[in-house]
């Protein structure tokens, strides 16, 4: 069963000429030594806003990772002669109010952000996934029971929730990745489920469960990959969404603290000096947005992508 | 009958464990209920341990602690929320002024978001994969990614910064509300536009669109008279939603232009202890919240009868 998405819900411009590329593709005589060339071809016809989303991520990921050899200054390096400098030679983006380089800072500070914003999500994604398969599989009292407590916890607002953690357990990484994630895992759940009793329908499954084989591996084997896309694009628009709460909470005092910081409490550190130096401001702002688009262009391409056919 | 009766008994049922939830969050917290109160309603900051001792059993807190949930929702019911820890006012005044600001905050917003997504969806859906509709979707699909702390210093730079406009705090008239309101309206325009965008696609292709131009009506005339009704269902149920998830307030935005809403209020008791203030809080919130969501649902089931069938919506 072909799942190409409805392309006039999506982008239709994009769509269109993605699968007329696939169509090229698809016509080229098979030579040996061709499967190469193909998957470059099929990357080609990946829609334009996977592609510059995945080029976004990953540039992120890079400079994250390379920031302990590439940052030029130290972070917490003071310069109190050389305070609120404008961006210059020396100091690419300029100065913070304790003459600090801001490039540097933004670099290190984007590891937090990160870091914090993708455990969360992996932990809220996998737990919600496989309780949410559970409960499709199950039915009965349990799967009644969790969607009942998703109710409630949908019910709460999530930074309140997130602060009163915070203030009972004391600030810190673990609290902060819980005091997200204990609601975090819902919208995986229910999006699990849906897709879980969506393909349980179809006759593959029927057909692999009459031939005798194992629940477990039916879910591993047919359920899982048939449900992993979808399942990824919410996962990517839900980062962007993580990554802006944590930024949040550090704006707010409530997440990472001194002597680390990260997005979130540099642009609350710099709210101050905003008027002189507006940089302090923009630029921890702007790599949460950029970083927050990058990863949401990405799940969003993953949605208009024209799949293969479900595995059976 | 069976759809509402359901619906009935999931509010209530999320009602009673949100607030028996909320109950307990005394107990989670440092430091002795019955000192707190007492504290709270005589300003003393050194108290005799009889004189607590006392106040735990006229309070009820020495009973078990299903009783003491029951005294505490039948209070709640009849409006007594204690006494806030800190500024030793009434609970239910703090939480009552706070909502109708917050409310009017939200109120706003969306329909500044509505202002401008109802337009624009509609556009891109009739200039369907032209350069308009690939420039409209990609902006207003960007605006998701854009954190509220981050758009809200930037306005106040621009507009009471550097032309001195607006007023970059406070809340003292509708003028105040621009900033605040405008950068609230962000998300949900997104959203608004998206779905526009979407179901008014779906209201182009219908044959009874077609129907209608057939007979002689112009385009304004078909979409006015047959389009519009279908095309903006989904978005009256988006906005409703969003009403009841904005009504909780942007605890962001409510402290960056110090407006005195529910956002703010909640933030100051997280941070303060305040826990009569977050009971109430929260138990309004979600109240409120449940209670939007399942009216619409209603509402939807009542316009749309192929909801009302076997599947729940969930």
């Amino acid at each position: 069963m072909s799942r190409v998405e409805n392309p006039a819900v999506d982008n239709p411009a994009v769509d269109n000429r993605a699968s007329g590329a696939l169509d090229g593709t698809v016509g080229a005589v098979p030579s040996p030594g061709a499967s190469r060339i193909r998957g470059l071809r099929r990357l080609r016809a990946w829609p334009w806003s996977l592609r510059l989303g995945l080029f976004g991520v990953l540039a992120v990921v890079l400079v994250l990772l390379a920031t302990p050899w590439s940052a030029p200054f130290d972070p917490a390096l003071q310069d109190l002669s050389n305070r609120l400098a404008p961006p210059g030679v020396v100091h690419w983006l300029g100065t913070d109010q304790l003459g600090r380089d801001v490039l540097s800072r933004l670099m290190w500070g984007g590891r937090f952000s990160v870091t914090i914003a993708a455990i969360t999500l992996t932990i809220s994604a996998v737990f919600g996934t496989l309780l949410g398969i559970v409960c499709a599989r199950t039915k009965g009292a349990l799967d009644e029971f969790v969607m009942r407590v998703s109710d409630v916890l949908l019910a709460f607002p999530e930074m309140i929730v997130a602060m009163f953690l915070v203030s009972i357990l004391g600030a810190g990484y673990g609290t902060l990745i819980l005091a997200l994630a204990v609601a975090g895992w819902t919208p995986f759940a229910r999006l699990a489920r849906a897709l879980a009793l969506e393909i349980d329908s179809r006759d593959f499954i029927e057909a692999a469960g009459s031939l005798g084989f194992p629940r477990t591996f039916i879910i591993l084997r047919h359920l899982l990959p048939n449900a992993f896309s979808p399942l990824l694009a919410h996962a990517s628009v839900r980062f962007g969404h993580t990554l802006i709460t944590v930024g949040a909470l550090s704006f707010l005092g409530l997440g990472v603290a001194p002597p680390d910081s990260d997005w979130g409490s540099m642009l609350a550190d710099g709210l101050p000096y905003m008027s002189r130096a507006a940089g302090l401001v923009i630029y921890p702002g702007l790599a949460i947005f950029l970083t927050a688009l990058a990863v949401t262009l990405a799940g969003r391409g993953i949605n208009v992508r024209p799949r293969r056919q479900g595995r059976s | 009958m069976i759809f509402l009766l359901r619906r009935v008994v999931v509010l209530l049922g999320t009602l009673a464990s949100v607030s028996f939830l909320v109950f307990l969050i005394p107990y989670m917290t440092p430091g002795d209920p019955a000192r707190k109160i007492l504290q709270a309603r005589t300003g003393e900051p050194n108290l005799d341990p009889s004189a607590v001792e006392a106040a735990r059993v006229r309070y009820g807190l020495d009973k078990s602690v299903i009783e003491q949930y029951w005294n505490w929702v039948q209070n709640a019911l009849h409006g007594d929320l204690g006494l806030s820890y800190t500024s030793r006012t009434e609970v239910s005044g703090l939480v009552g002024s706070a909502l109708a600001v917050t409310t009017s905050l939200a109120v706003t917003a969306l329909f500044i978001a509505l202002l401008a997504a109802l337009p624009l969806g509609s556009l891109a859906a009739i200039r369907r994969g032209k350069a308009s509709d690939i420039a409209i979707t990609t902006v207003t699909q960007g605006f998701v990614a854009l954190p509220e702390y981050w758009v809200a210093p930037v306005l106040v730079l621009v507009f009471a910064l550097k032309f001195g406009i607006l007023p970059s705090a406070g809340w003292t008239g509708p003028v105040s509300m621009v900033l605040p309101a405008l950068t609230l309206s962000l998300r949900p325009m997104s959203y608004f536009t998206q779905v526009t965008r979407a179901s008014m696609v779906d209201v182009l292709e219908s044959p009874h669109l077609t129907a209608a131009r057939s007979r002689g009506l112009s385009f304004a005339q078909a979409m006015l008279r047959h389009g519009l009704r279908n095309g903006l269902l989904p978005v009256v149920t988006l906005f409703s939603i969003w009403l009841a998830g904005l009504l909780g307030g942007s605890v962001v935005i409510e402290v960056i232009f110090a407006v005195p809403g529910m956002g703010r209020l909640l933030y100051q008791a997280v941070t303060d202890g305040d826990v009569p203030v977050i009971q109430a809080g929260i138990v309004c919130i979600v109240a409120l919240t449940v209670l939007i969501t399942t009216l619409t649902d209603l509402l939807y089931a009542l316009i749309n009868p192929t909801v009302r069938s076997s599947n729940v919506p969930r």
